[in-house]
């Protein structure tokens, strides 16, 4: 089930049921085209992470709840990422093929087109093999 | 803004506006065009952005934060000043190219979409005698690449739906919802341990069910239902999360480290996965234990009910039925 898999503890069944509403919610919460949606400058400096905090709290609250502009931010990202990477490894693949189709891409036609269940749930994630040495103490709720 | 905020706003422009044009004497934008665009990106992104007073500190902050070479350069080519262009020609377009390229299904789509772009940024449309440059709708708060980005993104996604006619948005957010999720518990054909389950009981859990997990999301804060969203809705992955909080000024770094006593040892760390990790569980704990409340406080069921609960829906979602409910409409 997406995402699920690799999160490390909890209840796996509640997790799938709690993707299984939001899913649900993502749907109900798609207001049309003609509705008001983030710009691109708004996008992109969310993308970004380039906002004052005045400017954060209304955008979080939209993002949360528009799942037409929160997608857009994903595939932004993935974008970024996958931009960051390329530029990291320059010698990889050169970019002349007349006929490629970037997995960002094929994610974004096949949200918004339909496709492949099983793909869409495909989706994996890797362990995180980061160093832990970051672990923090959260502060109690609030 | 009232008058301490507009000095502060021109004394500000104006140190901004003196630097731009140091590094870029020719581009002939003047202070009082500068001034103007910076104005309404204020008014537009900060002053409405919240019912309170807007203060120093914040017009400050968000001053700082913008890319005002960026700007500087969008405003001269949106007024068509020739060296800009041959600027943004130099330092942008092989850019445009790459993420067009990178996005498109051909080298001609990926040529068009750049060219229809530079169209665009130049502006084809006239509107009371004015050519309207879609550079204008750049405000300077994130960079220009960041931005093209964006565009070219939602070009080449206009192209394809162009395409594909045939398939609205419209129908792509069909309606659905509770009722959906209701009908969705109700439909699940009986198994042997359903038919242990009489149907008004059985009813009665699903709407437990769906009412109970509504409420429990409903009490996260926004940060956490975006958090929740991103994981589970767009399938973004930990490390590509942890990339949305990387920046020291991205709103979802500023919300982990407002709840780390780490934030004041570390200000600058990076946030890992591991750390996006920890909050998806928090996350969990926190819905689950008023997923819980809910359904014995409010529904009065008991802990073996609230197990039957879950099982039904779980079974329900891993049978794709709620899915396939959803796609047919």
């Amino acid at each position: 089930m997406g995402n699920i898999e690799n999160t490390l503890t909890g209840d796996v069944r509640f997790q799938a049921l709690l993707e299984g509403y939001l899913r649900l919610r993502a749907r109900q919460n798609s207001v049309p085209e003609s509705a008001d949606h983030l710009d691109e400058d708004t996008l992109s400096a969310f993308t970004e992470g380039n906002l004052t905090m005045r400017e954060a709290d209304p955008i979080v609250t939209h993002l949360s709840d528009c799942s037409f502009c929160r997608h857009k931010t994903a595939e932004l990202v993935r974008l970024d990422l996958a931009f960051a990477e390329m530029d990291v490894a320059p010698a990889a693949e050169p970019e002349t093929g007349t006929s490629r189709v970037s997995e960002v891409m094929n994610g974004i036609l096949q949200k918004l087109f339909g496709g492949n269940e099983a793909a869409v749930f495909a989706h994996e994630e890797k362990p995180a093999d980061e160093p832990q040495d970051d672990s923090e103490e959260e502060t109690k709720d609030q | 803004m009232n008058e301490s905020l507009t000095k502060l706003f021109d004394d500000l422009t104006g140190s901004m506006h003196r630097q731009c044009e140091e590094t870029a004497p020719n581009f002939a934008v003047t202070l009082e065009r500068f001034r103007s665009s910076l104005s309404k990106t204020v008014e537009k992104a900060l002053v409405s952005a919240s019912a309170s007073p807007l203060t120093e500190a914040e017009l400050t902050e968000f001053l700082g934060q913008i890319q005002a070479d960026d700007l500087f350069l969008a405003i001269a080519c949106a007024d068509g000043n020739e060296r800009a262009w041959w600027e943004f020609d130099q330092s942008h377009r092989a850019y445009m190219g790459r993420v067009a390229r990178h996005l498109a299904k051909t080298e001609m789509d990926a040529d068009e979409v750049v060219d229809w772009v530079y169209g665009e940024l130049y502006g084809t449309r006239v509107i009371d005698g004015e050519r309207v440059s879609k550079f204008a709708a750049y405000g300077g708060r994130g960079s220009l690449r960041g931005w093209l980005r964006t565009v070219i993104w939602h070009s080449i996604v206009d192209m394809h739906r162009a395409s594909h006619d045939e398939v609205s948005l419209d129908e792509l957010t069909e309606n659905a919802g509770e009722g959906a999720a209701h009908a969705a518990f109700a439909e699940s054909g009986p198994d042997a341990e359903d038919t242990m389950i009489d149907q008004l009981t059985r009813d009665r859990y699903g709407n437990a069910t769906v009412s109970s997990i509504t409420a429990a999301f409903g009490t996260l804060d926004q940060h956490e239902k975006l958090l929740l969203s991103y994981y589970h809705v767009d399938k973004l992955k930990l490390r590509e999360i942890a990339r949305l909080a990387e920046p020291e000024s991205s709103p979802l770094r500023d919300w982990f480290q407002r709840r780390s006593s780490n934030r004041e040892k570390e200000p600058g760390a990076r946030v890992h996965e591991s750390t996006v990790m920890r909050w998806l569980e928090k996350c969990y704990a926190k819905v689950l234990g008023r997923f819980n409340e809910e359904l014995s406080q409010v529904h009065g069921l008991r802990k073996e009910e609230i197990e039957i609960c879950v099982g039904l829906a779980t079974k329900d979602l891993a049978g794709g039925k709620l899915f396939r409910n959803l796609a047919a409409g």
